[in-house]
Formats: C-alpha cells, sequence, structure tokens
C-alpha cells in the first residue's frame, strides 16, 4: 500500500471511530451523550445535534483528496487541543492521522471527552493499530522532535505560549480562533435567509469558529431591521427545539452591556435563548457576545472595505444566499473564508482543517 | 453646571446634584439621538424621575458608534477621541465638545484640590507628547491644562513616541539647582521606561515635589504591580509614596478622579490609601452588577457608572466595564471586568480587546 493510501486509510479509520460516537446506540456514543453537556454547558439536546448533524462522519472520496493534500507527512504528528467546539477534535485527529502514522495528542484540560472516546476506539480497532500500524497516544505534555509535525489549536496567545522556545526542525500549524459572518444579498428572501442562519447560529451555541456573529443585509436600513425581525423568530422557532445552554455570569454581563450599546445605536431583541442587536448605519462592527447573540447591519458593498478592513484577519467562514456584489466584497476582503450558502455554515466538508487561513503560529 | 462645580467645592452647591443630573439628562436625551433611543428602549420617564440613579448610562462602546453631542458637528470645538484599537483609526470614540470651559474649569480645580491644595509655583515635568503632538487626546489636553495652570517651568519628554531620558534627566537637574519643586506628570507605561532607562542618572527632585500617574500599560512596557510602580517611582524621585498619586479618568468623561493620599499628606484632605480613587463632588459613581447594571450596595464590587455632571453635552451617565467598589472612602479600581471565558474557537472579546490598546 502506498503512503498516500495507508494515509488515506488512517483517516477512514479515525472516521469510523467519529460514527461510533455519533451513534447513541454505540456504549461511546451514549458515554458522549452523558458527559457532554457538563462539559461543554450546552443543553442536552444541543449536545445530540452536534453530534448527530456536525460531526463529519461521510466526506466524500474528492473531500478525503483534498484533505490528503492540504496535509504535510511526518514520522510523528503531535495535537494540542483546545477547548474548541466539542466535535473538533475528530477532524484534528483526522489531520493528524493523514500527517503520520504515529499521533500523540494532549487534550483539551476543559473539554477532553471527545478526544478520549476517540483514543478509546482507535486503539480498540484492529484495523487501525495492526493492519495500519497506526497509534493514537492520549499525552499530558508533549514533546516534538525535530522532523515531527505539531498541530496547535486555540487562540493566538495560547499558540504562542506552546509554540515558544520549540526546538528548530519542527513544522507547527496554528489553528486559531475565529469567527463567522452571513451576507444577505439584495435579492434574498428574507424570511427563508433567516430560517436558514438560525441554524448556523445554534449548533455550538455560536462557539464555533464558523458560527456567524456578523450579518450584513445589503440594502436599506428598513430591510436589514425586516430581516432583524424574522431572525428573532427564527431564532425563538429554533430554541424551541434546540435551547440554549446556561448562560454564565460573564456571559450574561457581556450581553447586558453589548444590548445596552445596541439599544442606543439602534435595536436590541432580548429573548431568554438568544438576543438579536441591530446597528442601521454602522461606523464599526461590534462584536457579540458567542452565544446565540447576533449582530446585524445594513450595509452597501462600498461600505465593506472600511467595515470589515479589522475584522478580517479573523473571518474564517462566510454564508451567503447568494453571489451578488456584497458577498463579492467581503471575500475581497477575507479571500481564505471558507465559503457556503446560509444554513449550510456549520456543515464543512472535511477536505482539510476549519479553517483555512494561513498557520497562526 | 460651572457654579455647581465651584459651589460644590466650597460645600455649597446651588443646587441638588440630582436635579442637575436630571435636567441634563433630559436635554441630552432630546438632543442626542443615541440617548434618546437608549431612553425610550428602557421606558424611563425622566420627565417625572426625581433620582439620578434612573438615568440610563450610555456604553462607553457608544462614543465609537454613533455621534455623542447635543449639538451639530460644525459646532465642535475639539474633539476627544480614544486611542488607536484593534479595530483601525475609524472605529476610535469621539467625544466632541462644543466649549471646553467646564473641562478646564472642572479639570484645573480637582487637580488643584488633589494635586497642589499647598502651592501653585511648581514646575512640570510631562512624560508624554506635549498636546501639538496628540492633538485629540483627552489626557494630554489635561496635562496641557495643568502644565499652563502652574507657574514654574514646563518641559515634555516624549517626542515622536520616544521618551527623552536625558531631558528628564536635565529637567530634574535644573529643578534641583533652582531649589522648586516640581510636579511630575505622565503615563505609566512612560515611568517604567523612564525608570528601566535610567541607570545611574540622578532623576531626584526637590522636596515638595509630587508625581501623577495615569492609565495602565497597554502593552507599551512590561507590566509593573502597581505597588512595585510606585515605590520604585517614589526612589526615582525623591519623593515620600504618599505623593506619589494615581489619576482615573477616559475620553467618555470630563471629570477625573485621584488617589488621595498626596492631598491628604498636605493636609488638605481626610486621611486616604493607595489604591481608593476619590471622585469630585460634582461626579457620583456606583457599582452595578454586571449581568442587570442595577445598582449593587455601598462596599459591593461590580462594573462602574459614573454620573458626571460636567458632560453637558455628550452623556452625563456613563456605564463603563471597569470593576470597581465604592465605599465611603472613595472608589477601588479592579480593572477592566474579564469577559466570559472561550468555550470554543469562536473569537473571544477580550481576544480582540487585548490586541488593540483603547
Amino acid at each position: 500500500m502506498s503512503a498516500e493510501a495507508e494515509a488515506r486509510a488512517r483517516v477512514l479509520r479515525v472516521i469510523a471511530a467519529g460514527r461510533r460516537i455519533q451513534d447513541p446506540n454505540d456504549p461511546l456514543g451514549a458515554e458522549a451523550r452523558a458527559r457532554l453537556p457538563a462539559v461543554t454547558g450546552l443543553d442536552p439536546k444541543g449536545v445530540e445535534l452536534a453530534l448527530s448533524a456536525h460531526l463529519e462522519t461521510h466526506p466524500t472520496d474528492v473531500e478525503l483528496d483534498t484533505l490528503l493534500t492540504r496535509t504535510g507527512r511526518a514520522p510523528r504528528c503531535h495535537v494540542v487541543l483546545a477547548a474548541n467546539v466539542c466535535t473538533a477534535p475528530l477532524r484534528a485527529l483526522a489531520l493528524a492521522a493523514a500527517t503520520s502514522p504515529d499521533v500523540v495528542v494532549r487534550p483539551s484540560r476543559r473539554d477532553p471527552v471527545v478526544t478520549d472516546l476517540l483514543v478509546r476506539a482507535l486503539s480498540a480497532d484492529e484495523a487501525f493499530v495492526r493492519t495500519h500500524h497506526a497509534s493514537l497516544t492520549r499525552a499530558a505534555s508533549i514533546t516534538p522532535a525535530p522532523g515531527d509535525e505539531l498541530h496547535v489549536y486555540g487562540s493566538d496567545a495560547s499558540i504562542e505560549a506552546v509554540t515558544r522556545g520549540l526546538p528548530a526542525g519542527i513544522s507547527v500549524r496554528g489553528h486559531g480562533t475565529g469567527l463567522g459572518l452571513a451576507v444577505v444579498g439584495e435579492n434574498a428572501a428574507l424570511d427563508d435567509a433567516a430560517e436558514a442562519l438560525a441554524w448556523d447560529v445554534v449548533p455550538f451555541d455560536q462557539r464555533g469558529c464558523l458560527s456567524p456573529r456578523f450579518v450584513l443585509v445589503e440594502g436599506r436600513a428598513s430591510r436589514a431591521e425586516a430581516f432583524v425581525q424574522a431572525l428573532d423568530a427564527a431564532l425563538s422557532r429554533a430554541a424551541a427545539r434546540v435551547p440554549r445552554g446556561p448562560l454564565d455570569p460573564a456571559l450574561a454581563a457581556d450581553i447586558a452591556l453589548y444590548g445596552a450599546t445596541m439599544e442606543a445605536v439602534g435595536l436590541f431583541l432580548a429573548r431568554p435563548s438568544h438576543a438579536v442587536g441591530f446597528d442601521p448605519s454602522p461606523r464599526a462592527l461590534v462584536l457579540p457576545p458567542a452565544a446565540r447573540v447576533v449582530h446585524v447591519v445594513a450595509l452597501a458593498p462600498c461600505d465593506v472595505p472600511r467595515l470589515l478592513a479589522p475584522w478580517a484577519p479573523f473571518v474564517t467562514a462566510v454564508g451567503s444566499s447568494n453571489d451578488g456584489a456584497l458577498v463579492r466584497a467581503v471575500l475581497e476582503r477575507a479571500p481564505f473564508a471558507r465559503c457556503s450558502s446560509i444554513g449550510e455554515m456549520q456543515r464543512p466538508p472535511l477536505d482539510g482543517p476549519v479553517d483555512l487561513r494561513s498557520s497562526r503560529a | 453646571m460651572r457654579a455647581f462645580a465651584s459651589g460644590s467645592l466650597r460645600g455649597a452647591p446651588p443646587e441638588p446634584f440630582d436635579d442637575l443630573a436630571l435636567a441634563l439628562a433630559r436635554f441630552q436625551a432630546a438632543h442626542v439621538p443615541a440617548l434618546g433611543r437608549l431612553v425610550r428602549a428602557r421606558g424611563i420617564d425622566l420627565a417625572t424621575a426625581r433620582d439620578a440613579s434612573v438615568i440610563p448610562a450610555l456604553p462607553c462602546d457608544v462614543f465609537r458608534l454613533a455621534r455623542i453631542a447635543a449639538h451639530a458637528p460644525d459646532e465642535d470645538t475639539l474633539v476627544f477621541r480614544t486611542s488607536g484599537t484593534s479595530q483601525g483609526k475609524e472605529a476610535r470614540g469621539e467625544h466632541p465638545f462644543r466649549t471646553t470651559a467646564t473641562y478646564e474649569l472642572v479639570a484645573l480645580r480637582w487637580g488643584e484640590r488633589m494635586l497642589w491644595p499647598d502651592r501653585q509655583d511648581l514646575g512640570v515635568l510631562v512624560l508624554a507628547p506635549s498636546v501639538e503632538e496628540v492633538a485629540d487626546s483627552s489626557l494630554g489636553f489635561m496635562l496641557d491644562l495643568f502644565a499652563h495652570e502652574l507657574g514654574g517651568p514646563v518641559s515634555f519628554h516624549v517626542r515622536g513616541g520616544v521618551l527623552d531620558i536625558e531631558g528628564a534627566a536635565r529637567a530634574t537637574a535644573e529643578a534641583r539647582a533652582a531649589g522648586k519643586p516640581a510636579l511630575v506628570l505622565g503615563a505609566s507605561f512612560a515611568f517604567v521606561h523612564l525608570l528601566d532607562g535610567a541607570g545611574a542618572r540622578d532623576l531626584t527632585l526637590p522636596p515638595g515635589s509630587r508625581v501623577m500617574q495615569t492609565g495602565g500599560f497597554k502593552g507599551r512596557s512590561r507590566e509593573v504591580e502597581p505597588n512595585e510602580l510606585r515605590r520604585a517611582i517614589a526612589a526615582l524621585f525623591g519623593v515620600p509614596e504618599a505623593h506619589v498619586v494615581g489619576e482615573y479618568g477616559m475620553t467618555e468623561l470630563s471629570s477625573q478622579l485621584y488617589e488621595g493620599t498626596l492631598a491628604a499628606a498636605l493636609g488638605a484632605f481626610s486621611p486616604s490609601r493607595h489604591g481608593v480613587y476619590v471622585p469630585p463632588p460634582w461626579m457620583r459613581v456606583t457599582a452595578v452588577d454586571p449581568a442587570t447594571l442595577a445598582p449593587r450596595a455601598p462596599g459591593e464590587t461590580g462594573i462602574l457608572r459614573f454620573v458626571d455632571l460636567a458632560n453637558v453635552d455628550s452623556s452625563v451617565a456613563i456605564q463603563t466595564s471597569d470593576l470597581g467598589r465604592v465605599t465611603d472612602e472613595g472608589i477601588e479600581l479592579f480593572g477592566r471586568a474579564p469577559g466570559a471565558t472561550p468555550r470554543g474557537c469562536s473569537l473571544a472579546i477580550d481576544e480582540v480587546l487585548s490586541r488593540g490598546s483603547s
């Protein structure tokens, strides 16, 4: 078997392990559902949504081909995980398995659940261990050697802390934090766009780097305000099916201050399950708290460079209702963002890292 | 308002604080659209209100999102802007002034009470750029105001962003030769650079000298624990620690707070300690619950809300995200309230703020 085929086979075993976690009838799937609500702060229905709809367990051959072209090759791959969204370890370990048969992972201290379950599943997977001579080891600390690859997830500060002082010759890939934004073009049906967008906001309670935090609505302020009302209603409907997890005090405080700001600037609709802020004539974008809180602005394509410039380096995902002038202007500023239709922002193909920006390390 | 400031310093304000605060709030709600929206959103009836605590406080962030002024832009005589943020120059907060007369009066009178209650013939060394270099900085404006108010020689020791240590050393030598006490004014990070670069230079000042430091480090110097920095500054200039005073102010406010140790040491104020900031009588500070923005009982920690009567043409009530506690002694400051702990890979508000220096 060629090295490429071996790498693909290892990735497929990681995905198979993910399927076990996805399956509520598998002991690993049951354990995930039992442990994740407390660890993640998501409602149990939010955990179920994450595992059943957002664990990437059915990649196409073409997606896997792309994933393999986007990974390096190394004798050993070390992975340092942060408390990213709870499903993130699957993709991270698939990338690591594509890189090397020998993977060492340091799970997030706060959320080690899916990593632990994948380690257990793969350790017991004869095909992974014996046929493909691969190993996935959980470690409390990592000690990469020259020639190894190191994949680090977390904030830019965390990545810097992990990689500071490493010996030369280690290939480091840093996967930083980011944000998503959605563009509602001038011809979009507002109710449809709002309904679809709600299902980009709800997964992981908006904590993922693909989660939309900003929505740019093309056209007049009155049109954007109509979208705000539609989104508010759509988020309420979505929350009836998948409630938001409990807010911690710091998050509640962030929402209170953001809300007061938006009350002064335009409009703030606060509900028990979510909130929507609206700025009809934005001088700058305000980052809302990541807790199903969406910041909506009315915007013309010519205003994109001014407004988006400070945020462009953080944009990891752009969802849009069409390929109109506004989304083209956005993508000019954020060319490495993953693009999708609204409603599909949280379902990126398993074709490489979620974050396609250049390495943050 | 100027009559209120002068009268309150004499212990005889011409009208109750709450009446003036509410009068300003009514005027501002009618003429500042953002405040009008905030009042309507909260359903507050300012016409019948009797207590300033009902005035909705405008979050500082709004100063960078909307014009906060009761007058038209062509009536601006000066616009103070917050320092650069990670979000670019366009996103800087702006505080426009139709006139700076009130700002000048309250800054000087409270400065006099807390920094030079005993004498006015002080030299001034400024460890900050001159106002010509930072025309839109409220701090620069205030330091310039103090420098010109006091009778002694004035020197500025930051040019083009570079601290002129030799110049500061010369100025202290001249003060020593003349036997004339001086007031040293500057940002905390500038003092750190001076401490780091002073080497064996003699920067001591004549007896009666004093120091005012303000602001944090904002990534512009190494961070130094406040007590350690104060001790080091006192040793560097040869002044008692009580003569090293912290100032708290912000672009969105027109009044300042000071530690009262210097004024107390000079017999002009009741005993005070470092870490406790004293507001002027035309300012009321309340710690509020961060999640509900409702006032907390005295002594409890919350985020600080300021009612500053000197904010005549902007917003009389300002909501910060600075944590603090209000006691009979004054205001204890605990720094910016930490944001929520990130629980995912979505960009955190704190991560954005840490990249800038607003």
